[in-house]
């Protein structure tokens, strides 16, 4: 079985945010549930003052941190789903452990204040237990893989678009969205992708276009002491996260 | 006219009528909570995926806490042989029982799913999480809880059983707050709780929190008054247990400020910046480590601590200020964005939302419910015979009013 990788050039993300859309668009995300985001930092000062920002979807970890923690086992690693890590819907408690236990946020309680109003679960309430009905939603929907509009009172994550990933045929190195045969199976974010900077494929596999790009261009994991050893692999200047500084702070540095 | 006095103030009528205040207070926020749950669900929070766990969570952190710090004390008589405690032994039990549940209950209002858990936790036994051993542990602590209340109820001070039980209700106990500890302490990507020694800060935290309630409702049920308390238990509140107290409350601030200077002198924004720019920030969690700790903790070190209002007075700021801590220990480990860039580009600001305060103001209504309960019907301030004050303890005080 495939274990699949994804690797972001930032050399060649525009920041655009096109992914998060297509992201959102592809698995019905709430505003600010953004399973994938652009993180925009500013880091440094005048006369060397730099924008950086990082593209951030779930690393989908080798030894995720949430998995561990989680205790109903709803989180779960599935080594033959591509060592995806997914929430089950029908054992999540809502304890909300997982999201103190990811060290790259980006798990999501969509029972919550909303980020914008006015709110859109009330403009198209849930029907059949999920949180809100949108009018088109995407067909797939496999709760015991976090896949689809989540019921209330559960954890939602990135998928790596597992529902199109696993039609994906066996045994193949890359899923390249020039690719007319594979293109279907791509995730959504890699797809949508203008500048081409996302590459989505085995990391168990030597042929890899991925592995190749993480050993030739240097791929780093972000938050790599964490030890949580991310699937996710990032080329290019720009993978150095700023610390956190308030605001007010900032000058000091 | 001639009235009855009870020598226990709750089993007359000011039981009845806080009872009444109690229940008052419990159903007027069970009835909020649940309307805002059912209705509007968890946007009725002010928590968010950034800051997830709010004042629900501390809230059940400072039940827990003060149930295990009683079971604790009241293994000092019942498995240590620190007979001096006996007085208060049974209250203890009874107490932990009471917190444990009501802690118990907010925690479950705060849950997505708190009915699937029921079956999701034992089916799927996840072992490797410490949030699986706090459940499984504060089960066994409630359970071996009532099985010790009911043999002191039967009058089993010294029994091998009780002290069996007894045993094994305290390693209970260690074992429950230590992995509600490690829930936090082992949370390496949350720098300011990562703390191998926070299992002793639990406990220890956890006892002062207890004596605090202990002290305050004690002296509540004798109504405010020593004269109707039995010799053993003026001699306890005379002696050995305001130095507890004190012991107990100086090893708070000195573990608070070991955290503190080592937070602080750390490089590390996400602990120093929580120390610097939110705790210290704060004017409530300053008031609590000066009025509700340190001030109660100087007055005790005085002969002034044998007094009763100044042990009411320490017991009652030192509740407020550890509930404080635990507010602000619980969002303390959040309040830095975890990893979002510039679209947080400030410490989290959290303030609990009015449903969050009912689901406190249930968690200190019900306790205080079962404690009423149990002042009433269950003779909480029993000790083994030889102890008991037969010139004062059991009869009712005949005056006139």
């Amino acid at each position: 079985m495939a274990k699949w990788g994804m690797v972001i050039d930032l050399d060649k993300c525009t920041g655009c945010q096109a992914c998060t859309t297509a992201c959102s668009m592809e698995n019905n995300t709430l505003p600010g549930e953004t399973w994938q985001d652009v993180l925009f930092y500013n880091a440094g000062e005048y006369p060397s003052g730099q924008m950086k920002w990082l593209p951030r979807p779930c690393m989908q970890c080798e030894n995720p941190s949430c998995v561990h923690v989680c205790p109903t086992r709803a989180t779960y690693k599935d080594p033959d789903a591509g060592g995806i890590v997914f929430v089950d819907w029908n054992k999540c408690i809502g304890c909300k452990y997982c999201m103190i236990a990811c060290p790259y946020g980006v798990r999501f309680y969509a029972d919550e204040k909303p980020l914008i109003e006015p709110d859109i679960r009330d403009v198209f309430p849930g029907e059949n237990a999920q949180l809100w009905s949108p009018p088109y939603q995407s067909p797939d929907e496999d709760w015991r893989r976090g896949i689809g509009i989540q019921p209330k009172g559960v954890v939602s994550k990135c998928t790596f678009c597992y529902h199109k990933v696993k039609n994906a045929p066996e045994g193949i190195a890359d899923l390249d969205e020039d690719n007319p045969d594979v293109k279907e199976y791509v995730p959504a974010c890699v797809r949508t992708c203008a500048p081409k900077a996302r590459y989505f494929g085995d990391l168990d596999n030597p042929e890899s276009h991925v592995n190749q790009l993480i050993g030739d261009k240097h791929g780093v994991r972000l938050k790599d002491h964490t030890g949580n050893k991310p699937q996710v692999y990032y080329l290019g200047a720009g993978a150095g996260v700023p610390a956190f500084t308030p605001a007010d702070r900032e000058n000091d540095a | 006219m001639t009235t009855q006095l009870h020598k226990n103030a709750l089993q007359g009528p000011l039981g009845w009528g806080l009872l009444v205040v109690a229940m008052a207070v419990l159903l007027v926020s069970l009835g909020y909570a649940l309307s805002q749950i059912i209705t509007n669900g968890h946007t009725s929070f002010n928590t968010s995926s950034a800051l997830p766990w709010g004042q629900p969570i501390a809230t059940y952190v400072f039940f827990a806490l003060g149930s295990s710090g009683l079971g604790l004390i009241a293994s000092l008589p019942l498995v240590f042989g620190f007979k001096q405690y006996y007085p208060i032994a049974k209250r203890c039990v009874f107490l932990a029982f009471a917190l444990l549940i009501s802690g118990m209950i907010v925690l479950a209002l705060e849950l997505g799913h708190v009915f699937r858990m029921l079956w999701v936790i034992p089916l799927n036994l996840q072992v490797q999480s410490a949030m699986f051993w706090m459940g499984a542990f504060y089960a066994l602590d409630l359970l071996f809880l009532l099985w010790k209340f009911s043999k002191l109820q039967g009058g089993h001070w010294d029994s091998k059983t009780a002290k069996q039980v007894g045993i094994a209700s305290f390693i209970g106990v260690l074992l429950a707050s230590g992995n509600l500890a490690l829930i936090f302490g082992m949370m390496s990507m949350r720098p300011f709780w990562f703390d191998p020694l926070m299992p002793v800060y639990f406990y220890v935290t956890g006892i002062t929190t207890a004596v605090a309630i202990l002290v305050l409702l004690t002296y509540l049920a004798y109504g405010f008054s020593r004269e109707r308390m039995p010799a053993a238990l003026i001699a306890l509140s005379t002696g050995s247990l305001p130095k507890l107290f004190a012991a107990c409350l100086g090893m708070t601030l000195l573990f608070i400020t070991a955290r503190a200077i080592t937070g602080l002198y750390s490089n590390n924004p996400e602990i120093n910046v929580v120390w610097a720019d939110y705790l210290f920030k704060s004017g409530v969690y300053i008031a609590a480590l000066l009025i509700g700790l340190l001030l109660p903790f100087i007055v005790l070190l005085s002969k002034l601590r044998n007094k009763m209002s100044i042990q009411i007075l320490a017991a009652f700021l030192v509740m407020i200020a550890m509930f404080v801590e635990r507010l602000y220990f619980v969002v303390g480990g959040q309040v830095v964005p975890l990893f979002k860039g510039t679209w947080i580009p400030d410490l989290i600001s959290y303030i609990p939302s009015a449903t969050e305060w009912s689901l406190t103001f249930i968690g200190f209504a019900l306790c205080f419910v079962i404690y009423l309960l149990g002042e009433k019907f269950l003779n909480l301030g029993d000790m083994p015979n030889k102890m008991l004050d037969h010139t004062t303890a059991r009869k009712p005080i005949e005056t006139t009013a």
